[in-house]
């Protein structure tokens, strides 16, 4: 009897559906109530340079979706084998490589892109977000959960972004993914030099903040 | 057992070569393909500076057929292998590297476009320009008629000019195509290249200025300087060309 | 003067923070107080300008293209570019470990303000933005170490004027919402408008 009721037990651990209810949550809090960058306030340093446009973006976002969710993932599978004294530089390693891989697929295959992204895809490297999940989460989480975690920080990071570059774009090109929207619609439209420029990207940042945390109602202190 | 030195030099060990075995064979499988990528944007950036070059053209095929190219020194000579004597390959000198050294050591390509039908009749002569504009370096292939003295198209890049602004020179087709049928010597026979005024008023201008980008006259002045210092390192090819055509006639 | 120029543009019109956003993690977690963001922008000062140099060597003598061909002219043609990114990082890690225990030996005074920040280092986005922009620009090894030291000064320029800034703002009546990172980010964005500023002295 008592033996039936472990058994049940384990078989009921073992079969957690693959996306219960915790495990979406693992994807969904980064995107809105613990976003890497407007709450942990990480990963903004090689990002905000290249949302001028949004083409450039959505491959960042990818490439950085990419990165996390694998080396998460990697991490995780060796976590119990990696000596604590170098943990960090094992972590970079694993990252670096997939950054590597990213650039070398970017260069073969979106050549103009790569052109266009330059050092900045290799600055995914220093990405906090990346540093940030592995040392948080992956080195004490199984590789699923691991991976979810990189998916749901990954997406969490591409939105902002895409948001930013967004605005960034419209105002200050006057287009949405090249199509020059306010030539299309016959309307003359005076360039914003301001959302161009970097000083722009840190104004948009700091709206999207602010709505976003009057929203979520956390204030720092 | 986890914090033992010999334990973490192992693991660093299988780490280090099992990281650089998946780069290097990441690299190897990859290596070709971007090479054609990277012979393709080159060829599609000299292409552009005499047609529009949409994402259905083919590139490679156009280019094999169209193109023939040379590289020449500063006196106009043509040179056919590099210091170390293997041959030279238009499309693979470095105009960046070049412009680094002295106008004397440097080598420039010459890409001549043939007609169609008619592959010894010339068309255009696409040149590769280098120079730098406000933020950082900026470059571009500029064509001229089978005379020499006519634009027949340019096209230009840039590394960070201002984008909406100075980045007009590669972003805004407007730019490039005010330069079509300018001439680069003045009534005396004196190279003038073609100058960017300063601002941008749409007023009628002569043969030898375009008008300017509102907001980016930096860049338009290293545009212009560009410009200039390329053509005047041509302009012994330009000569000898001329004195040869004359020749034939 | 090429030289000049180029620290000139890395200290100010191409600050790595105003221009490039590099290094803005530890530039928000760690400009609340003056003294503490002096101590880390020294730290980025003293590691930039090593680093920089560093790996220009290594990408000259390894990395690049026929790079290898100084040992034997075998290797002529053999591109370890494919490396770049875990070399880069490694060589930082590794420098940064090192920096931290030759200033603890040589100099306990100095580590004891350096020291604590000198592991955030490594992975500050700056340094190794610094080994890359230096390949992509195609610099000598002059010019790579001053442009190292000059990014250091400009990032260690903006971190201490955000932090004076925001040892003031504490007594300041903010919105909710904008406490803290919202506010930063629209400062940095102002004081990066007064940095533009400088571009007319590009030489």
């Amino acid at each position: 009897m008592s033996t039936e009721a472990v058994e049940e037990k384990i078989v009921k651990k073992v079969s957690e559906p693959l996306l219960s209810k915790r495990r979406k949550k693992l994807v969904k809090d980064p995107l809105n109530e613990d976003n890497p960058i407007t709450v942990q306030v990480l990963g903004i340093c090689s990002a905000l340079a290249i949302t001028i446009k949004m083409e450039p973006t959505i491959i960042m976002g990818l490439a950085v979706i990419f990165t996390v969710m694998f080396s998460n993932l990697i991490i995780s599978v060796i976590r119990d084998f990696i000596p604590n004294r170098i943990r960090i530089i094992v972590q970079l390693a694993v990252v670096a490589t997939f950054v590597t891989l990213v650039s070398e697929l970017l260069k073969a295959y979106n050549y103009p892109m790569f052109k266009v992204l330059g050092a900045f895809v290799g600055l995914i490297i220093t990405n906090c977000i990346v540093m940030g999940r592995l040392e948080a989460f992956a080195m004490g989480n199984k590789p699923y959960d691991s991976m979810l975690d990189g998916l749901g920080s990954g997406l969490g990071y591409a939105w902002i972004i895409l948001a930013v570059s967004f605005f960034r774009e419209f105002l200050g090109s006057g287009s949405i993914l090249n199509f020059k929207v306010f030539e299309a619609l016959g309307i003359p439209y005076v360039n914003n030099g301001l959302m161009v420029d970097s000083i722009g990207a840190f104004m948009i940042l700091a709206i999207i903040i602010w709505i976003q945390r009057i929203k979520t109602g956390y204030v720092e202190q | 057992m986890r914090q033992s030195n010999t334990y973490i030099i192992i693991f660093t060990l299988i780490t280090t070569v099992f990281v650089g075995g998946v780069l290097a064979v990441a690299s190897l499988l990859l290596g070709p393909r971007q090479a054609i990528s990277i012979e393709y944007d080159t060829k599609s950036q000299i292409l552009s500076a005499v047609m529009t070059i949409t994402k259905k053209d083919d590139v490679l095929g156009i280019y094999d057929k169209r193109i023939e190219s040379l590289v020449v020194n500063n006196k106009g000579e043509e040179i056919k292998t590099d210091s170390k004597g293997q041959p030279l390959i238009a499309e693979k000198v470095d105009v960046a590297k070049n412009y680094k050294l002295k106008p004397e050591e440097r080598m420039f390509p010459v890409f001549k476009y043939v007609s169609e039908k008619d592959s010894t009749q010339i068309e255009a002569y696409i040149l590769p320009v280098y120079g730098n504009g406000l933020w950082d370096k900026i470059w571009g292939f500029i064509a001229l008629d089978n005379k020499l003295e006519t634009v027949k198209g340019v096209s230009f890049g840039h590394k960070s000019e201002t984008p909406g602004l100075g980045a007009r020179i590669s972003d805004d087709p407007v730019i490039s195509e005010r330069y079509v049928g300018k001439k680069i010597y003045d009534d005396k026979g004196e190279l003038v290249s073609v100058n960017m005024v300063k601002g941008e008023k749409g007023l009628p201008l002569d043969t030898h200025h375009v008008d300017g980008m509102s907001g980016a006259t930096m860049t338009g002045n290293g545009v212009n300087k560009m410009l200039k210092d390329y053509l005047d390192c041509y302009e012994s090819y330009f000569e000898k060309v001329k004195s040869q055509n004359v020749a034939g006639l | 003067m090429e030289l000049v120029s180029i620290g000139i543009k890395a200290v100010f019109v191409e600050n790595m923070i105003f221009a490039y956003f590099l290094g803005m993690c530890s530039y928000l977690a760690v400009s609340k107080k003056v003294s503490t963001a002096i101590g880390l922008g020294t730290a980025v000062i003293f590691v930039l300008t090593i680093i920089v140099p560093a790996n220009w060597m290594v990408q000259e003598y390894i990395l690049k293209e026929s790079a290898l061909a100084w040992i034997s002219p075998q290797f002529e043609g053999v591109n370890l570019e494919f490396l770049q990114f875990i070399m880069f990082i490694a060589i930082i890690a590794a420098i940064v470990q090192l920096v931290e225990m030759v200033v603890e030996k040589v100099s306990p005074s100095l580590y004891g303000s350096l020291g604590i920040f000198l592991p955030l280092i490594a992975v500050n986005c700056a340094i190794l933005g610094g080994a890359l922009f230096m390949v992509q620009r195609d610099y000598t090894l002059a010019e790579a170490t001053v442009f190292g030291f000059g990014s250091g000064v400009g990032w260690l320029m903006a971190i201490v004027a955000l932090a004076a800034i925001r040892e003031k703002l504490k007594y300041s009546n903010v919105p909710d919402g904008l406490k803290g990172l919202g506010l930063t980010m629209i400062i940095t964005g102002l004081m990066g408008i007064a940095f533009k500023s400088f571009i007319g002295i590009a030489m």
